[in-house]
């Protein structure tokens, strides 16, 4: 073998070696990120129409939502998730407005920033009548705040 | 008894500690001791010089392995069980509260003593060459400090638990480009709950100690490689330089005595051995101002050893640690606040996630992981060292500050309440 070759040899060999290592911690890596998640599903029924008052929104503890139900409108859904860092917002009838306990964010009642450090207005999610008379939600799809779902 | 002395002799093979040899052999034969020199100066036993903060957080980290190791034995790592074994560990196990406290209290500690221990390596410019790679591992255990508290305060699945680690994952998502996947890796999946809590398990009792105990090895080793503790800066004030020489420069006769006079003595084995490990500029007598790692350095540091242990037991009889209500994804208590030595981050992330929960801190790291290397001054002299005492005076300070202020005076809503406001429960 002569010492072109050699180092021909020797690169390719290094070569093999660095890509199987990258190749071993990228499988690693992705061995961490779960195929299954033991998680509530994004879509649920959260009960039938008539379940819900008209007035202040119902705050839905383990969805962590708010349904709201207006005479003229219908229903529609928000998050009651602070878009700043993920704390639980509270519904104050007083103001009408979402209040963040961690770093007091306030939103409006359609959701929109009136005070920081949110970034973003509290999203709404798509609303729907199931075949069997409940409601669904679906957290998987955003919708404006004027969507609303009469029945 | 025959007997009796061949088992002590198979095991204890030095010479009697009433010799020299015996007191070397101690400290060279015995794979624990032997990080020490047989030999220390004097001025590094001194209190002042180190405060021994950097044995004590080695010692508290002792403390929390044993101690945690203790409480693995009653704690699940499963949400419906943590909350639970919690309780028990609190009211119907024997000595729960009192292993509980030690662990919690100790690691409080623990991230005090790091801090100081950084600034006492700061002022005394003992970061500067040839210790400046030692300084980049020391920051390393200080982030793996902070993360062995992160990890650890999910487990007990209380509130502060469940809202914390919430807030604290948030923080991480804010981060460009891999932000979200760097959270849903650590979480194993999109909120805390089950997944989040095994992974959080594994990291506090598993890989965060392994590495701090790895880290810490090559700390200690580095340490003695280094040429041992930095001189004392009084000692620097007394003799100008010019008087100095340098042991290992072979050029100087005197250094030459120096160090014929060591391999001489069984104790400078060591130096013999790796040729001239030590850079450090001292004068021709500075030989004689050593004495025997035993008992001199030994008993120091039992005594460090003793009072951080006994200190931590009183404390821990004294009080009890917090646990708070039942984790309640529902419900995020109002002011939800982190524990004290992330209260500034949190602060921070209170006007913006992105700038103060991501940028700062990162920027705060990369300046302390490259404080040796921007400092270029060489000089330990306090009074030759202004720009740099300013500055990193001005990072401790703004750090207090900041975590003054989200301890003291943020209330419900994160409003800004001075202490000595009271604010009715529940008036919101
Ligand atoms: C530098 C080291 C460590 C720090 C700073 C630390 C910090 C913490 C903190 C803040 C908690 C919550 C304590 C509480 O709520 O009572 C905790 C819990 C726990 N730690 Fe550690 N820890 C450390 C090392 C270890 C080690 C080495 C182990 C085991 C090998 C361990 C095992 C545990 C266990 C099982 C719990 C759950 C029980 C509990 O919450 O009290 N820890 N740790
Ligand atoms: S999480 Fe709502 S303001 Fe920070």
């Amino acid at each position: 073998m002569n010492r072109r070759s050699f180092l021909g040899w020797g690169a390719a060999g290094f070569a093999a070696l660095c890509s199987s290592v990258a190749v071993s911690f990228g499988a690693v890596l992705r061995y961490l990120v779960p195929d299954v998640f033991y998680e509530p599903p994004q879509t649920f029924k959260v009960g039938k129409p008539a379940d819900f008052a008209y007035g202040p929104p119902t705050f839905l503890a383990d969805e962590k939502i708010y349904v709201f139900r207006d005479r003229e409108k219908g229903f529609s859904v928000a998050s009651a998730v602070c878009t700043h860092l993920g704390c639980t917002v509270n519904h104050f009838q007083s103001d009408d407005r979402f209040h963040c306990p961690c770093h007091g964010s306030i939103f409006a009642a359609n959701g929109a920033v009136v005070h920081g450090p949110a970034p973003k207005p509290l999203p709404w999610f798509e609303v729907t009548l199931a075949r069997d008379g409940q409601l669904s939600v679906d957290k998987d799809k955003v919708v404006p705040s004027t969507y609303h779902l009469m029945v | 008894m025959n007997f009796f002395r061949d088992i002590w002799n198979s095991i204890v093979r030095r010479d009697s500690l009433s010799t020299d040899k015996g007191k070397s052999e101690l400290v060279f034969l015995n794979v624990w001791l032997h990080i020490h020199p047989a030999k220390v100066k004097k001025e590094h036993l001194r209190f002042r010089h180190t405060f021994y903060l950097g044995f004590i957080t080695f010692f508290l980290f002792i403390i929390l392995v044993t101690t945690g190791i203790a409480l693995m034995c009653y704690y699940r790592p499963y949400p419906s069980q943590a909350y639970q074994d919690m309780k028990d560990l609190q009211f119907v196990v024997f000595l729960g509260p009192f292993i509980r406290g030690m662990h919690r209290w100790a690691a409080h500690l623990m991230v005090i003593c790091v801090f100081l221990h950084m600034c006492r390596v700061f002022f005394t410019g003992s970061y500067k060459k040839p210790r400046q790679f030692n300084w980049v591992i020391g920051v390393l255990l200080l982030l793996l400090t902070l993360g062995l508290s992160f990890t650890g305060y999910l487990l007990p699945w209380d509130q502060l638990a469940y809202w914390a680690i919430t807030v604290g994952t948030n923080i991480g998502s804010y981060a460009p480009l891999v932000g979200g996947q760097l959270r849903e890796l650590l979480l194993g999946g999109h909120t805390v709950g089950q997944a989040a809590l095994i992974r959080f398990y594994v990291l506090h009792v598993a890989v965060l100690p392994g590495l701090v105990g790895l880290l810490t090895i090559v700390h200690f080793w580095r340490v003695r490689k280094d040429g041992g503790l930095s001189r004392p800066l009084w000692k620097l004030e007394r003799k100008p330089v010019e008087e100095l020489v340098t042991i290992g420069a072979p050029a100087e006769p005197a250094a030459l005595r120096v160090s014929s006079a060591a391999q001489s003595k069984t104790y400078g084995l060591m130096e013999v051995v790796t040729g001239k490990p030590i850079f450090e500029t001292v004068s021709p007598d500075e030989e004689e101002d050593t004495v025997f790692a035993y008992p001199y350095a030994f008993l120091r540091e039992s005594i460090a050893l003793m009072g951080t242990v006994v200190g931590l037991m009183v404390i821990s009889i004294l009080y009890h640690a917090p646990l708070e209500e039942l984790a309640n994804p529902a419900k995020t208590p109002n002011p939800a606040k982190a524990p004290w030595y992330f209260l500034g981050l949190q602060e921070l992330v209170s006007h913006s996630a992105l700038v103060g929960g991501v940028v700062a801190p990162a920027l705060m790291v990369l300046a302390l992981l490259a404080v040796p290397y921007i400092d270029r001054n060489p000089s330990r002299r306090l009074r030759e060292r202004k720009w740099a005492l300013w500055l990193f005076s001005a990072f401790v300070v703004a750090n207090l500050v900041l975590i003054i202020i989200g301890t003291f005076f943020r209330g419900p809503g994160w409003a800004f309440i001075p202490p000595w406001v009271h604010v009715v429960a529940g008036a919101e």
